[in-house]
């Protein structure tokens, strides 16, 4: 083991949080110029389910730094947590409380607190289902809503597996797709943690490049076994999540859903590209049910019955000629 | 053929009482339609975030496409498959197929959120979407359609122009161009017939692809990957019911004879196509039914059994039998039982499938939805009706088309040229092959995208080796056992002979100067407690290819296992046998830092004289001093001055001995030197005088200071007050100031010393006549036990001297009483800027706090432990006879000289912002008595960048003022009201002596005075937390404190500061609120980014 190659680690880790949102906007330039710059990872946000305290910081910091509407009560009231809510327009992440310790070590805790918001996927339902491109998935791995080119389908929300995008639908002219877009300007020079993260008193939620983050992860799990459920939620989760998630019990239980590894956009796109690659099968279909038509014509015309319509040939040629 | 086997226009009333009822119901509809275009979906739908697509999508649009399927089938049917004798279906089907697409598009911009962006799909491609696939081919087959449409509407207008109805005229001017683009369609007409059947084909499968990206959510039942086809098979097979639904149902309405001939024939494909989808859709059951519940679901599994019993089995059943085919009124049956199947199809997959997993409402429809869907058909309906009414659509018993068109031709348009004829052909070919083009661009362009995401998603999920946890010790990347501070002091060095004290020796400040880089001092490295040589550091790393210089902790996690050693690890007396040529300890201290302090540049305080690191030990004066008899007291100070010969002439200089000063820290009176204690006005004595006999006891000199006091003679001096090391030196107040005379003054000169706590505390422990009554947190205890009271004077031994530090017996230091000062103490000059640590997350957080936090806020609590202090004075109650009392603390509560009095026991200060400037209120100064006058207050505020908060005490008084000059009264106490106790008296004379106009009319005002706290430090585990200023909830606390989760913190608070609860009023020190939450002075607020550097 040589001493540099140690020095470079050690001190990506200890300047982990600098490094973190450095690490993320410093490839776009030194990319191009060709250095060997460590290459750029997605921001991802560790939540620890068993560090949660349910104070709804998170959900504040989020209503503040998105300028969503003032809420009528108090985010320091806990009995907002009594009913199960999900992300709406005007919340983007939301905490609820489930009953039971959060993990089998802590057992003077009654309830288990777990936030709720977009995860961002790695490979996002909702990009790929998206009519225009209006979700798009930027180089930093957020999930990121257009506007401008929306046109209201709603299909996002069909699409996504987690039920995060929520829609305007009180909004007659101009309604958006809400979401959590994971502070997408946190990067303008200033550094900082998605609000949520930032403003988390117990550290709960990390925020960091998301490979990072992964082998904490699973380095907590490694040092806690007696804490912590052997799973990293949304590791793999459809295709892996920038969110990530650790439990002190089965996540399923605190409206983690189980899901498979497989993205589900990459199902559908695979039967999609693979019916149409290329328009190769409409062009073939194309190509055999003119012939077939040609065929018939002359036959019609052959047997003396006055042709179906004007053309007695069909044009078949110049599309199979456009198809090759 | 005769007239009336051609297509022609249907000759019966427009508006029949049927078109009316369709009307409304349209009216009806679109109200609903036209209040969601104006409020948004909410106020018309029962759509949310969990259901959101509703009938508008899934029967409108879905059912829409599916029940159009009419026209493809049967254009494929007749005129790619050849079976001309269907020819009369195929108009109607035709326009029942453009009607059904163009109200899918119309029924869809009631839906889209933003229907007005609805041309965007155009510009905006996103060919990984499904709906841009179903949305571009719908779009693409809308335009064939209207082409295919084309030939009956153009016919119809050729036909008017030769009639007289109404717009014949006009019509006839147009005539030329419609029969042109009539012949034109004509060419192309076959192109496009291809086309539809091809885009029906994409879309009517891409809609069944739809619902799948929703895999996660959908029910197996419908979820399955042959989706798309059982759409497309789905859709063919519902053509043709649809061609005969439509076909009865007009005949019956317009009282025509239904068209048996070729309605049974067109039945007969039916079974074929409705049995290819049964087989499949059974099969794919089949093949999956172990994946399937079909238990936990029993509405979707009804849903299921009706749909495949009654949709596809038993319309199956029935169309095999002849005669049920030629019987119109079982084929009608039969052909509603086909469409019933695919549209609970069609809302099967897309409504009961759906099963989004936190869902919290069922969806059903609201009024407004089913309104507007009924709308929507009865928009078709009603068009349908206008469209046979006035075009050319319905055959008569039967048609052909070019029977028309021979009519046409045969008044006289001109046949195309073969010339045109190809151009016209060659256009068309070049649109369908510039769409096939865009769809292979589109199609390539998404296929990259994601193939650029999936690698990007394979890199960026590589694992990495595991965060390898730094290990615990107290000081994140420091070895354990590491200190903050050292005593410099060694058993080898004191075995030689010693001349100095040890050196105080901040191990950290060191550490953060040299950037956290050991081996800047720590230069060797030993291997074992025995090595007492080790090998160089430096070479160590250079055979590493590591160049020192940076911090250790870059590279090291921890130096756990190699820790720096201690400089007497090797160094201990010079010369040593084992290794002559290392250096001793003392060189080794000395080469050390004088070497590394003589470096630093200029100017530095770094000290490089002996005296700026040690202090020598004073030297036994015993042999030093020589008295001829018994000496006086000044005696003592001229054998003192005999060989410290300057000493005399500074001390002459100082606020000690004048008792005024500069004032650098007086508001208004900075650039004056002339200040006299005496001429501030404080809430203890009002003035001090220092004739008195009292004064001169704290005086450090000898005699009264009144005129006949010479301050030019240094032998006035009184050394013995402060250097007296005996302990026994008092001076006698009854005296003016000079000790007994019994005192043996010549031993105590014999035994000087260094001024330690008791000397400094003599006088200084006691102002306000009483122990610690003035400053609180200055207590005769301090110098017998301050372990618990004090940090520095207990824990660390230190003297007054070492913060306040003197340079020619001008001692630093700032009263809020006194007005010299002769130098700043701050903490920072041990402590740095950053005293909260060398790492970590905690030591950063509260490093921000002393941007806005003096040391003294968090670290001095409360002060008057053992001691109580006067915390209030009325002497508006003076001069009355009351029986003597006490208090719990044993103090006076009344005192005729003086009024009532109150004292208080572990006070908690008063927090204010401090720039270091304070103001003060001198003899003779206007007053506001409509309000409580400060008599020195702290300059500063939230917005001066200087000012921070620090704690005070404060101390209320009522004095006399004069009512008409509002001036503050001067009574002349001492030999005066203390002995007449007759105030007007007292104050005319006090006045007269002070120079200030006297009206004559005396009331009381009340005063407040504040005395800066800076004693009484505690350490960090006695100091304020998180929640004794920030709001009491848990959360400040456990944001580092994560083992706390579980504790009770306001209680445990309360355990530790009894009765404390918010320490700082932030309001009242001008945050908007506590600044945890709204963010402190210079930066952002939490989550918008870190505070500036």
């Amino acid at each position: 083991m040589t001493l540099s190659r140690r020095a470079l680690l050690n001190l990506g880790l200890t300047t982990s949080t600098v490094a973190a949102t450095a690490a993320l906007a410093a490839p776009a330039e030194e990319g191009e110029k060709g250095k060997a710059a460590p290459a750029p990872n997605y921001a991802a946000v560790l939540v620890d389910t068993t560090l949660c305290i349910g104070c709804r910081k998170c959900e504040e910091a989020c209503n503040r730094r998105n300028h969503l509407p003032r809420t009528a009560e108090s985010f320091e009231n806990r009995d907002g947590l009594r009913t199960f809510r999900r992300p709406t327009a005007n919340a983007f992440t939301v905490v609820n409380r489930f009953p039971g310790s959060p993990s089998p070590d802590q057992a003077g805790r009654a309830e288990t607190y777990c936030k709720t918001q977009c995860m961002h996927c790695l490979i996002p339902s909702c990009v790929s289902a998206c009519i225009v491109g209006a979700l798009t998935k930027s180089k930093d791995g957020a999930v990121v809503y257009n506007p401008t080119i929306c046109v209201g389908c709603r299909y996002c929300q069909i699409a996504c597996p987690f039920e995060v995008p929520a829609y305007e639908f009180d909004v007659a002219l101009t309604p958006k797709v809400r979401k959590c877009e994971f502070c997408t300007d946190r990067a303008k020079g200033t550094g900082a943690n998605p609000a949520c993260a930032a403003s988390c008193p117990t550290e709960a939620l990390v925020f960091g490049p998301r490979a990072e983050l992964v082998a904490m992860a699973k380095d907590r799990i490694a040092k806690r076994p007696d804490r912590y459920v052997p799973h990293v939620y949304g590791e793999n989760e459809v295709g892996g999540t920038s969110w990530i998630y650790l439990t002190g019990r089965p996540p399923e239980e605190i409206a983690l859903l189980k899901l498979t590894s497989t993205a589900p956009a990459l199902r559908t796109e695979a039967i999609q590209h693979g019916i149409f690659k290329f328009g190769a099968i409409p062009i073939a279909l194309y190509g055999a049910l003119a012939g077939l038509m040609w065929m018939n014509n002359r036959k019609a015309a052959a047997g003396g019955e006055p042709p179906a319509s004007g053309g007695p040939k069909p044009p078949a040629s110049g599309h199979e000629g456009g198809a090759a | 053929m005769s007239p009336h086997e051609r297509p022609r226009r249907l000759s019966k009333p427009f508006f029949t009482a049927g078109t009316i009822a369709i009307l409304v119901f349209m009216a009806v509809g679109y109200a609903f339609g036209i209040t969601r275009l104006l409020l948004g979906l909410r106020f018309v739908t029962n759509l949310d975030d969990i259901n959101t697509w509703g009938i508008w999508i899934s029967f409108d649009v879905a059912c829409g496409v599916a029940l159009a399927a009419g026209g493809f089938t049967t254009a494929a049917l007749v005129d790619i498959f050849g079976k001309k004798k269907f020819k009369p279906l195929l108009r109607p089907a035709i326009l029942t197929a453009f009607l059904g697409y163009l109200w899918v598009a119309i029924a869809l911009m009631f839906d889209l959120g933003r229907w007005w962006n609805i041309w965007r799909p155009l510009f905006n491609w996103q060919g990984n979407s499904v709906l841009f696939e179903v949305g571009m081919c719908v779009m693409a087959y809308l335009m064939v359609l209207a082409i295919e449409t084309s030939p009956a509407v153009l016919e119809g207008l050729r036909a008017r122009a030769e009639g007289d109805e109404w717009g014949a005229a006009f019509l006839r001017k147009v005539k030329k161009p419609i029969l042109t683009i009539h012949s034109w369609i004509k060419i192309i007409l076959p192109v496009f017939i291809v086309a539809g059947v091809v885009l029906s084909c994409m879309h009517q499968s891409s809609l069944g692809t739809l619902m799948m990206i929703a895999h996660t959510k959908l029910n197996p039942i419908w979820d399955t990957p042959i989706l798309p086809l059982l759409f497309l098979m789905s859709a063919m097979a519902v053509g043709y019911p649809m061609v005969i639904l439509e076909s009865i149902y007009s005949s019956t309405s317009f009282g025509r004879k239904p068209e048996m001939d070729l309605l049974a024939p067109l039945a007969r494909f039916i079974p074929y196509l409705l049995g290819a989808y049964a087989v499949v859709k059974f099969g794919d059951l089949a093949i999956r039914h172990k994946q399937l519940d079909f238990v936990s679901h029993p509405g979707a599994t009804v849903a299921l059994a009706v749909e495949l019993l009654l949709g596809v089995v038993a319309p199956l059943v029935l169309l095999m039998n002849d005669g049920v085919r030629r019987s119109p009124g079982w084929l009608f049956f039969s052909a509603c039982l086909v469409i019933f199947g695919v549209i609970l199809n069609r809302f099967n997959v897309f409504l009961v499938a759906y099963e989004p997993p936190f869902s919290q409402k069922a969806y059903f429809p609201s009024v407004g939805e089913i309104s507007m869907t009924i709308a929507i058909v009865c928009s078709i309906l009603f068009c349908y009706r206008f469209m046979v009414t006035f075009f050319p659509i319905l055959p008569g018993t039967a048609a052909a088309e070019e029977t028309g068109m021979a009519a046409g031709e045969d008044e006289g348009t001109e046949p195309v040229s073969p010339f045109w004829t190809w151009v016209v052909r060659g256009l068309a070919a070049a649109s369908v092959f510039g769409f096939v083009l865009l769809y292979v661009v589109v199609h390539k362009e998404a296929i990259q995208a994601t193939e650029l995401t999936v690698k990007e998603v394979q890199r960026v999920t590589a694992p990495l080796p595991p965060v390898k946890a730094a290990g615990g010790p107290a000081y994140p990347h420091r070895p354990s056992g590491y200190k903050n501070f050292y005593l410099l002091e060694a058993a080898a060095l004191k075995a030689k002979g010693d001349d100095y004290e040890p050196v105080p020796f901040s191990h950290r400040i060191h550490d953060e100067l040299v950037n956290g880089d050991c081996a800047a001092c720590h230069h060797r490295y030993a291997s074992s407690p025995t090595d007492r040589v080790g090998s160089d550091l430096k070479e160590l790393h250079a055979g590493m290819d590591v160049k020192l210089g940076g911090p250790c902790s870059a590279c090291h996690d921890s130096l756990a296992d190699r820790p720096p050693q201690s400089c007497m690890h090797c160094h201990g007396l010079p010369k040593e046998e084992d290794a002559p040529s290392r250096i001793g300890l003392k060189g080794a201290y000395h080469r050390q830092c004088i070497g590394c302090h003589e470096r630093q540049p200029k100017p530095t305080t770094a000290p490089t004289e002996c005296a700026g690191c040690h202090h020598p030990w004073t030297p036994d004066h015993a042999a030093l001093v020589a008295f001829k008899e018994t000496p006086g007291p000044q005696d003592v100070t001229r054998e003192c001055l005999r060989c410290h010969t300057k000493v005399g002439q500074d001390i002459l200089a100082t606020a000690h001995w004048n008792w005024k000063g500069r004032s650098p820290t007086i508001v208004g009176q900075e650039h004056r030197a002339d200040v006299a204690l005496a001429s501030v006005i404080n809430g203890y004595y009002i003035t001090f005088s220092p004739s008195t006999p009292q004064s001169a006891a704290m005086h450090i000199g000898y005699g009264k200071m009144d005129g006949s006091f010479d301050y030019k003679d240094p032998a006035n001096i009184d050394c013995l007050v402060c250097h007296d090391a005996t302990g026994t030196y008092k001076k006698d107040a009854s005296r003016s100031g000079l000790p007994d005379p019994s005192f043996d003054l010549a031993a105590a000169a014999k035994k000087v010393g260094r001024p330690g706590l008791r000397e400094c505390g003599s006088c200084h422990f006691g102002i306000g006549g009483a122990p610690n009554a003035s400053h609180g947190d200055l207590e005769p205890a301090l110098v017998a036990d301050a372990a618990g009271l004090d940090m520095h004077m207990g824990t660390l031994k230190m003297r007054c001297q070492d913060c306040h530090t003197t340079t020619a017996h001008r001692i630093a230091g700032m009263s809020f009483s006194a007005p010299a000062v002769e130098g700043r103490v701050r903490c920072e000059k041990c402590h740095g800027a950053t005293p909260h640590g060398v790492a970590g997350a905690l030591s950063r957080h509260l490093d921000d706090h002393v941007r806005a936090v003096a040391c003294e806020t968090c670290h001095i609590p409360s002060f008057a432990h053992t001691a109580p202090t006067l915390v209030r004075r009325d002497f508006s109650v003076a001069g009355q006879d009351r029986p003597e009392k006490t208090d719990a603390y044993g103090r006076p509560v009344y005192d005729k000289k003086l009024g009532s009095l109150t004292w208080a026991k572990d006070v908690e200060p008063v927090y204010l912002w401090f720039d270091g400037t304070r103001s003060a209120t001198l003899v003779g100064d206007k007053i506001d008595p409509s309000k409580p006058v400060v008599l020195n207050a702290p300059v500063g505020e939230k917005r001066t960048p200087d000012a921070r908060i620090f704690p005070f005490k404060l101390h209320t008084a009522t004095l006399p003022y004069d009512k008409k000059n509002k001036v503050l009264a001067v009574p002349e106490l001492q030999d005066g009201y203390w002995t007449h106790f007759d105030l007007p008296k007292a104050i005319t004379d006090g006045m007269k002596k002070a120079g200030v106009a006297y009206s004559g009319e005396y009331g009381f005002v009340e005063t407040k005075m504040y005395s800066g706290i800076h004693h009484e430090v505690v350490p960090a585990k006695k100091a304020l937390g998180c929640a004794d200023c920030h709001q009491a909830e848990a959360i400040t606390c456990t944001r580092c404190h994560q083992k706390a989760q579980q504790m009770d913190l306001p209680e445990h608070r309360r355990k530790v500061y009894p009765g404390v609860k918010e320490r700082l009023d932030f309001k009242a020190l001008g945050y908007p609120g506590d600044p945890a939450v709204v963010g402190g002075r210079f930066y952002l607020s939490i989550g918008r980014g870190k505070p500036p550097a």
